[in-house]
């Protein structure tokens, strides 16, 4: 009974949304006075950065950004707080079996292509698709994988947290340096160097690599965190 | 100017980057920096509402931008009158909290202290900011705040509480940003003075929907009727001063949101007779819970859920002298539900399975706590020469003005309710004759009275002085009336 | 005849987005393992985020990327970068509450020993 009431709430509110979408359209051009022509106008004009959508993350809406960062940090901050223990009671990790030598050895290969790929990733972040956050996921994949096939492998968490409060440090930093040379918070203040050159952009890749930092020791503190989590009730 | 709005997000920001650092030096550190951090704001925010008072309203534009193309902050005398009651009732929750967190470890301390600032931070950033999806990041963060410190005991209900409280919380970010991408796909931009300028020309069937999709979602936050199963759970299992920060800070920040795009982005008549009518059915049905409740803590969280119904009431007349009411009640039940949560929470200590009928004879055991609950308890029901009398009284003319006599009488009759609830905990607290068991009771401490006596002593100020604080509402709310002011000032604003 | 066959298609973009969005808030609503739930909210926002990242987009456009190749050429019509920034930043919240969420999900699970949601009901709802 309560699941058909919910198929026909959201039969309603399918059809709702699907009609308002419908009727805004598909592929075409929906608005004529918008903002996105300045964005990609003065991407390249004044910014000297490829990437639009990295302009936009990073300088035109980098208050989001750095919002976002926080709920990440936010996240990570909740999830140690909702899973927090005594010392002598954190578990240790359960493992159903072990890992062959063929996934050790493969992992350890792997490993720093991964790390590689990550960093490569963010830094080229306003060159190319890919940014702090793609690269970070990337990193924290790495370190997944290496949780995964060792046992007994461990990170650091003091570590984690140092470099995830310098990283964001450094971004909410670079925002008020902005406001001391600049006018405005997160203003440019840097030179914007030669569009599609790795050091172009000003403040943009300096802030896209202490994001790819924030977010590859927030997702492996995550990892690590639930990965530690003892499986049968003790509480 | 000591500084500019932004640094009410970017120095909290930043601290709470330096928190974990920090403690790591001296661990008392945890608990001392956000203290500093909210003491500069409040200073902050009382000098930027002098100076808006006089000089009017500052627009702050982030990474040299101007509006349409960046994200801008407004610090009104509507903003800002909300920004500096937020942030000083923070303080007053972080001074309560400070040493009645000392029995806890380091460790969560510091988590505590970490998202209780956030919590605060995000309300800020959501009454401050000037972009649609810029509000709809803070709202996240005030979201994952407030999920964390409703968990943070580790008792077993916290974390169901928690848990049903992010559930409705998910649905309405998916809500809220449907709602934003009907409103760019429309007019292609986030910027609330902009749209504010241009929805006349947006299509009125995609404007009602997305209208609709906002109020939904953001009546999950403000706990409006149908959609606030969250809020008393989240009350009662949360710390009691997380609790006071929820009616106080986060509801008002949720509110505020639904009265700007109300008020100022959007153009729809029939949305202020619907700010009425949902108002009143939160407000009754929410008394009426209220008087059936046998836990202190749900009984407190439901009368909040009734005052914040009679403030969109009173925000629905549409009118200046409603807008004024609106904020007054907004003011008092800010200053008095706190008080009643700060000094509720240590009734609920000493009092078995948190039930209001093992209260008896508390009176004699915690004279002072009794005192200021009592004292706040009338305040709220609206007794002179009490704070919120007069916040009732504005309400009530605000209705006379408009003719709305059967509003009046409902108002008055929920205020009957309110009377019997409220006077049967004090009853309980005084007049019991059975004798109290002789355990020993935990006095409140030394930074939790002087709290609460802060607090008493606002409610009794406020009382016999109101026009302490008229003034500022009525800047406030002439501010919130002229939208075209608004538009005006965010889009004259150039590099 | 080929037209025909894009509208369909551009429906089915919509409708495909809208289908994972309902079926996750299903999922969210219907399902009694609290496990289940968390997964039915996580795909709801990979829905929602689909439909937004769908609304920016342009026929014929290319990535608003400006790589030294498209500098040289002929097609200039770019999709809307908007969306996408937004859509980076919706992803990353949802990731944020999905952990949240996995966390609460545990600590129920240590107290009660079991994900059913019946049998955890202790609050009313």
């Amino acid at each position: 009974m309560k699941k058909i009431l919910i198929i026909l709430l959201l039969a309603g509110l399918g059809f709702y949304i699907a009609t308002t979408y419908t009727g805004i359209g598909f592929g075409e051009p929906h608005f004529k006075h918008g903002v996105k022509d300045t964005y990609l106008k003065q991407t390249v004009q004044s910014l000297h950065v490829a990437n639009t959508v990295t302009a936009i993350v990073v300088n035109f809406r980098g208050f989001d950004t750095l919002g976002e960062v926080t709920v990440l940090f936010l996240a990570v901050t909740a999830l140690g707080s909702i899973l927090y223990k005594k010392r002598h009671e954190v578990g240790v990790r359960s493992v159903l079996f072990s890992s062959s030598s063929i996934v050790t050895a493969g992992s350890k290969l792997l490993f720093p292509a991964i790390i590689l790929l990550g960093a490569y990733v963010f830094i080229h972040g306003h060159l190319t698709p890919g940014g702090g956050f793609q690269g970070g996921v990337i990193i924290a994949t790495g370190f997944l994988l290496m949780l995964l096939a060792y046992r007994n492998y461990s990170v650091s968490h003091i570590i984690l947290s140092i470099v995830e409060s310098i990283a964001g440090i450094t971004f909410a930093g670079i925002g008020l340096l902005g406001l001391i040379y600049g006018e405005t918070f997160l203003q440019n203040f840097l030179p914007v160097g030669v569009l599609n050159n790795v050091f172009s952009g000003g403040i943009i890749p300096i802030i896209y690599i202490a994001v790819g930092f924030k977010v590859a020791a927030e997702l492996t503190g995550v990892i690590y965190t639930i990965l530690h989590e003892k499986g049968e009730s003790n509480g | 100017m000591v500084g500019t709005p932004v640094l009410f997000i970017a120095i909290p920001l930043l601290a709470a980057f330096l928190i974990p650092l920090l403690g790591m030096i001296w661990k008392e550190l945890v608990r001392i920096v956000p203290g500093l951090v909210l003491i500069y704001l409040l200073i902050l925010a009382v000098n930027l509402l002098d100076h808006v008072m006089v000089h009017g309203p500052i627009i702050e534009i982030i990474a040299g931008w101007a509006p349409p193309i960046g994200i801008n902050l407004v610090f009104s005398a509507f903003s800002g009158f909300l920004v500096t009651i937020m942030i000083f009732l923070g303080l007053l929750i972080w001074l309560y909290s400070y040493r009645f967190k000392k029995n806890v470890g380091y460790e969560p301390a510091k988590k505590y202290f970490l998202l209780l600032m956030m919590l605060i931070t995000g309300s800020v950033g959501i009454v401050l900011t000037g972009d649609i999806f810029n509000m709809f990041v803070f709202i996240e963060i005030t979201g994952i705040s407030a999920y964390g410190l409703t968990a943070f005991y580790t008792g077993r209900d916290s974390a169901e509480a928690s848990f049903k409280y992010l559930m409705l919380g998910s649905i309405a970010s998916t809500f809220l940003l449907l709602a934003i991408m009907i409103i760019y796909s429309q007019l292609g931009t986030l910027n609330m003075a902009d749209i504010a300028n241009r929805i006349h020309t947006m299509n009125p069937t995609y404007k009602i929907i997305s209208l609709i999709f906002f109020i939904t979602a953001l009546g999950i936050e403000a706990e409006i009727f149908p959609l606030n199963g969250w809020a008393p759970d989240a009350y009662s299992e949360a710390p009691g001063p997380v609790g006071a920060a929820f009616a106080g800070i986060v509801v008002k920040a949720s509110v505020y949101a639904i009265i700007r795009y109300i008020f100022t982005i959007f153009d729809v008549d029939g949305a202020f007779n619907f700010l009425i009518i949902i108002g009143m059915l939160t407000l009754i049905i929410a008394e009426m819970a209220a008087i059936r409740q046998e836990k202190l803590k749900r009984m407190l969280a439901y009368s909040s859920i009734g005052q914040m119904g009679l403030v969109l009431v009173a925000f629905g007349f549409g009118t200046e002298e409603g807008v004024y009411a609106a904020l007054f009640l907004m003011l008092n039940h800010a200053i008095i539900k706190s008080l009643l949560f700060f000094s509720g929470s240590y009734l609920v200590y000493n009092s078995k399975d948190k039930l209001i009928a093992e209260m008896n004879g508390l009176g004699k055991k915690l004279p002072i706590t009794s005192f200021l609950f009592a004292l706040g308890a009338f305040a709220i029901i609206g007794l002179p020469p009490f704070a919120g009398f007069w916040s009732k009284l504005s309400v009530l003319t605000a209705a006379a003005d408009k003719n709305m006599i059967f509003i009046m009488s409902l108002i008055l009759f929920v205020s009957l309710i309110e009377l019997v609830y409220y006077l049967r905990v004090v009853n309980r607290l005084y007049n019991s004759k059975e004798k109290a068991s002789s355990i020993e009771v935990k006095k409140p401490t030394a930074n939790a009275l002087i709290t609460m006596l802060v607090l008493g002593g606002l409610i009794l100020l406020i009382g016999f002085y109101p026009d302490v604080v008229t003034g500022v509402l009525h800047k406030a709310s002439a501010a919130l009336m002229d939208k075209s002011q608004y538009i005006h000032n965010v889009l004259s604003i150039n590099q | 005849m080929d037209n025909a066959l894009f509208d369909l298609l551009d429906y089915a973009v919509y409708g495909t987005a809208i289908l994972v969005m309902l079926i996750g808030i299903y999922g969210a609503l219907a399902k009694k393992s609290l496990l289940k739930i968390v997964i039915g909210l996580s795909v709801s926002d990979s829905g929602l985020n689909m439909l937004i990242v769908a609304i920016g987009y342009l026929k014929g456009g290319t990535a608003p990327i400006f790589s030294p190749g498209y500098l040289d050429g002929t097609n200039k019509l770019m999709v809307d970068p908007v969306p996408q920034a937004l859509v980076l930043t919706a992803i990353v919240i949802g990731f944020g509450v999905t952990a949240v969420a996995l966390a609460l999900v545990i600590r129920l699970y240590r107290h009660h020993g079991t994900l059913n949601i019946d049998e955890i009901k202790n609050l009313k709802w």
